[in-house]
């Protein structure tokens, strides 16, 4: 090679390496790609898209259907943990279902002036349309009685019916032998201030729904007589608190169907707003509320019907 | 057109291992520096003129600052720079058989990133604590001398294919310089 070549080759050397220099300073001090910069990547993204897609493509067929060791042990250990963890769900969620009911109850107990005892719900039998007949519940012969009423906090329940050891059955304001004294709400008044017309809620006893029916629904309210008076679907069916047993105001239902109307009264059919299905925790009213005294001016309590409260 | 085909295997193989090591974390740093290897590799079979190996590792290395997300130029500088260091050592030494190809490879790997770390210093660039950038040669020497034979060796089926004549196909693939 002549020196003159050699010298052409070696100041083309030192240019080429003086480039890069210069670029990396320029690309320094400018801090975004370059227009070249972006063309040359344009170009080679698909190249290297594809290439990586293969490569992962072998990298997955081989973690996925080769290399499979430990998997069985790995499997086999993920469906104890999932077992486990479901059951412990279950439990949480059981606990937080009776812990919401026993708020309720919490707040029920505040609510009502008569004397009450809480109850864990402890058994329901089934229709065969799986329709609750009646609830078992966890107080006896000591600390509840026979024709006690059983309330919630969306409503009545029933009536205590039967009392053995320490254990009692419930039966349903659904049930034919069921009968509690109701009033229409008149829209425009408190719940707890029953107006309007009166009935009696009598249960229908079907084997699948709690539906119940007031009949001889009196069109005449405290008004008098007249078409305002007439019910329709959708009025709210509350306790009168006559008979000195549920406390007046109790939100029964709604009523769903007009059945009859004969010109003087009225046979409706009511929807009880208590499920009875999900009903976990009641409370029994032990005495009855005591009547209402304009003149106090604190709200009176019913006395205790046992001497000592047990909760 | 020879140069042209190595930077551009080259190339490909700088994607293939930028996949695979994403697929293989455990790998940590051990990256192999094919670039390095591709720059050495230029400069020991650089023919008469020298300047077309360092165009060919420019043009790699802007590539590969490309695709590694350096600052364009870097890495052009620094193979640049490699290929030199290569080209002087074939004038002195016979780089041949596996061992001596394994510590040359090793070698070229510790004076690419060596520089590359001189040049980050150099244009102030960010860079990590001494210890990591250290462990970070070392793995990266071990993981080049590990593939540089095998790389060369796809090289030198390269340049047989552009061999004119049967005694530069097997000198070629013999990987003894031209």
């Amino acid at each position: 090679m002549t020196l003159r070549r050699r010298l052409v080759d070696w100041s083309l050397t030192g240019f080429l390496i003086l480039l890069p220099a210069l670029v990396l300073r320029a690309s320094l001090s400018r801090g975004t790609p370059s227009a070249l910069d972006e063309a040359l990547l344009r170009i080679t993204a698909p190249l290297e898209t594809g290439v990586s897609w293969i490569i992962e493509g072998i990298g997955g067929t081989w973690s996925r259907y080769v290399a499979l060791v430990d998997i069985e042990a790995e499997n086999r250990e993920l469906r104890d943990d999932n077992e486990r963890l479901r059951r412990d769900l279950a439990a949480m969620t059981r606990k937080a279902y009776d812990v919401a009911a026993l708020e309720d109850l919490a707040v029920v107990k505040k609510r009502t002036p008569a004397d009450t005892l809480g109850a864990r719900v402890i058994g329901a039998p089934l229709s065969p349309q799986f329709r609750v007949l009646r609830l078992k519940i966890d107080r006896g012969e000591r600390e509840v009685a026979t024709d006690m009423p059983v309330i919630t906090s969306e409503g009545p329940v029933g009536r205590v019916d039967r009392v053995y050891g320490n254990y009692a059955d419930v039966v349903l304001i659904s049930d034919p032998g069921s009968r509690i004294d109701v009033v229409i709400r008149d829209p425009a008044q408190p719940a707890a201030q029953a107006s309007g017309v009166r009935g009696l809620l009598v249960g229908l006893g079907r084997p699948d729904s709690y539906a119940c029916k007031i009949e001889w629904l009196e069109r005449q309210g405290r008004q008098g007589p007249g078409p305002d008076s007439k019910v329709k679907i959708g009025d709210e069916v509350v306790t009168s608190g006559l008979g000195a047993s549920f406390p007046a105001g109790l939100v029964v239902g709604k009523i769903s169907k007009i059945i009859g109307d004969d010109g003087m009264f009225q046979s409706v059919e009511v929807r009880p707003t208590v499920d009875v299905s999900r009903v976990r925790a009641v409370m029994v009213l032990l005495a009855p509320p005591p009547p209402p005294d304009p003149d106090a001016k604190l709200r009176r309590r019913s006395e205790p019907a046992f001497g000592t409260r047990p909760l | 057109m020879r140069t042209a085909t190595i930077v551009l295997a080259a190339y490909l193989l700088c994607v293939v291992v930028a996949s695979i090591w994403r697929l293989l974390p455990w790998i940590d740093d051990a990256i192999p520096d094919v670039g390095a290897l591709t720059a050495a590799y230029l400069g020991l079979t650089a023919r008469r003129q020298v300047s077309p190996a360092i165009g060919g590792a420019i043009a790699l290395g802007y590539l590969i600052d490309l695709i590694s997300g350096a600052p364009p130029g870097l890495f052009a500088l620094v193979l640049a720079l490699t290929t030199l260091v290569a080209r002087a050592v074939q004038q002195r030494i016979l780089v041949r058989g596996a061992t001596l190809s394994i510590a040359f490879s090793a070698f070229v790997a510790l004076v690419a990133t060596v520089l590359a770390l001189i040049a980050r210093v150099g244009y102030r660039m960010p860079s990590a604590k001494l210890s990591t950038e250290l462990s970070h040669v070392a793995l990266v020497t071990v993981a080049t001398a590990v593939v540089g034979p095998l790389v060369w060796r796809m090289f030198r089926r390269i340049d047989a294919a552009f061999a004119r004549t049967h005694r530069e196909r097997d000198a070629a693939l013999e990987g003894l310089a031209p």
